[in-house]
């Protein structure tokens, strides 16, 4: 009998071991992968910080400096200086009014929907799934033409206007809403609420993990955009941070560290607006993936 | 009441109308109109040339390279992609603790621009950079990286591997927490190892994430245009050229609209053809072992 319980102890110990070998051997494969995901990030800030005689030959800096910053927003004492901070403020603007309004739209799109049984519907998302599968790339040369004959060549209102309606985010956004029991929202229209109100009231605030990752994900790819606005955009002061990176590659070559400053401000929002979200990401995400 | 609902139906659903009305079925008829002409985007004349567009597109060693390279992408890209995400699939769902971290840092590079990485990866490859100094001491050379064909390849098909590996493991992990526990359990007291019941069980209820994964990074390979543009410009020797950046280059550097609109469309047959081909494989593949 006691020789049996400590025999059994012994092989649970053992197995116990085992077990955590195995999420030793977890960890040290996974923490090097981890470093490899984010060591181009902190390879960039480093270099953005580095001394210039360090740039791109160490990858860690022996002492840190502002000067690429500085250098950057000044130009030095050369005549290649460049709005970086207006680029910045450029992407902000135009990236925040295409999200909002791409959630927006959306949001009301795909309550009509999956919620309003009105005629016509099924046919308007049989088109949604046309053109969300329709290549892109086709549309280019017409919708720069087109933009071009309506006068919005070489303004804010060609990168904005073109992309204020998302056909995926409103095709998540009606696979959510489906969802939604219906008597919740029969219950608020018996109590007087109007279909504005039980979209922005009930339905999004349900969504609210949904609506987090479609923000995020419209966000991004908002902000890294390049082909688009790179051909509708001439003007330099108009240019986004992405696209005015893109284009100094070149120019600033001889300046790499305040290259990789301006990649820091390109990329550093972006993680950080994730980061602070991040808490309820994998959740949410798995919420996107199974719809 | 009806009517009400009816029209607020239409009402709500107004603002995609709208644009769909104006930015897809305006550029799609312009699209075609644009093929059957020769125009350089600015002078007020155009040429009605037939289909002497397409004639040239499809003799053109340009066209035929940018789909040879988009293929090689493909060829790098998609088993790399699925071989890595699925292990960081299986890291996040097994690992006991601080599995939020691991996926949030894995997720981490598809929020990056490939501009901006673009720049690290041209300042890591530099000549003076740590990595060759360190290749030139040990080996005595150092590759010629984005000047050399191959290597301007393998480091883009490298960049957009680890920017698409932690996403598409999410879509793994997803696929792993609806596999029922009981199947590892019953399989173990058959006997079945680690390697066995991965290869038989994993595997195979993998298969629906696999279809999503594979749907989207076929999507993504034919569609690459950042990470060549800002890297080799398609260099060296159109190595790196994608279509898109065949496109591009005809549309908006040689102000040919027909002929970069005819590219395209040929891009997106090509497109299209070898969507549905990877698809009917995948999906034999998976009728054969019994899913939808």
């Amino acid at each position: 009998m006691n020789n049996m319980v400590r025999r059994s102890s012994k092989m649970a110990r053992r197995y116990r071991l085992r077990g955590q070998a195995k999420t030793w051997m977890l960890y040290s494969v996974a923490t090097p992968i981890l470093f490899l995901m984010v060591v181009p990030y902190l390879y960039m800030l480093a270099q953005s910080l580095a001394p210039w005689t360090e740039v791109n030959r160490v990858f860690v800096p022996s002492s840190f400096t502002l000067r690429s910053y500085k250098w950057l927003l000044t130009g030095g004492a050369f005549a290649i200086a460049q709005p970086w901070l207006r680029a910045l403020g450029n992407s902000a603007l135009v990236t925040t009014v295409v999200t909002l309004s791409r959630v927006l739209t959306a949001a009301l799109v795909g309550y009509a929907l999956s919620v309003l049984p009105f005629r016509g519907r099924r046919r308007i998302h049989d088109f949604i799934m046309f053109q969300m599968f329709y290549p892109g790339i086709i549309l280019l040369v017409p919708t720069f033409l087109l933009i071009r004959s309506l006068g919005l060549y070489d303004t804010y209102w060609a990168m904005i206007i073109p992309g204020l309606v998302s056909t995926w985010a409103i095709f998540m956004y009606t696979n959510f809403f489906r969802s939604v029991p219906k008597e919740l929202i029969e219950a608020a229209r018996l109590d007087g609420a109007g279909e504005l109100r039980i979209i922005f009231q009930i339905m999004v605030p349900m969504a609210r993990s949904i609506t987090m990752i479609i923000f995020l994900f419209l966000f991004m790819e908002r902000w890294i955009d390049l082909l688009w606005d790179m051909i509708v955009i001439r003007d330099p002061m108009k240019r986004t941070l992405n696209v005015l990176l893109a284009t100094m590659f070149g120019p600033y070559g001889g300046y790499p560290g305040p290259l990789y400053a301006a990649a820091v401000l390109l990329t550093f929002p972006i993680l950080l607006l994730f980061i602070i979200f991040s808490r309820k990401f994998v959740k949410g995400v798995s919420l996107i993936i199974s719809s | 009441m009806k009517l009400r609902r009816e029209l607020g139906g239409w009402l709500l659903a107004s603002p995609y109308l709208l644009s769909a009305a104006i930015f897809f079925l305006i550029p799609l008829v312009w699209s075609l109109s644009l093929l059957f002409f020769r125009w350089n985007l600015i002078t007020p004349e155009r040429e009605f040339v037939g289909l002497a567009n397409f004639g040239e597109a499809l003799t053109s060693p340009r066209v035929w390279n940018a789909m040879l390279v988009t293929y090689k992408f493909m060829g790098i890209i998609i088993p790399s992609v699925m071989v890595a995400s699925i292990g960081l699939a299986l890291i996040i769902h097994h690992i006991p603790r601080l599995k939020e971290l691991f996926a949030v840092g894995f997720f981490l590079p598809y929020l990056a621009s490939g501009v901006a990485i673009g720049l690290v990866i041209q300042g890591i490859l530099s000549y003076g950079s740590p990595v060759n100094e360190f290749l030139r001491n040990v080996f005595g050379t150092s590759p010629r990286w984005l000047r050399d064909p191959f290597w301007a390849v393998l480091v883009i098909s490298g960049m957009i591997v680890w920017k698409l590996s932690g996403y598409y493991a999410l879509i793994f992990v997803a696929g792993l927490q609806a596999i029922p526990r009981e199947l590892y359990e019953a399989a173990a007291l058959d006997g079945a190892g680690a390697f066995t019941q991965f290869r038989r069980i994993t595997l195979p209820l993998l298969y629906p994430a696999f279809y999503t994964v594979l749907v989207l990074a076929v999507g993504i390979t034919l569609g690459i245009f950042t990470e060549p543009y800002v890297l080799t410009g398609g260099g060296p020797a159109l190595a790196t050229h994608t279509w898109q950046l065949e496109i591009y280059y005809q549309a908006f550097e040689r102000f040919r609209a027909g002929y970069g609109a005819t590219v395209a469309l040929i891009n997106a047959v090509v497109t299209f053809v070898t969507i549905l081909i990877i698809r009917r494989l995948a999906e034999s593949w998976g009728a054969r072992r019994g899913f939808k």
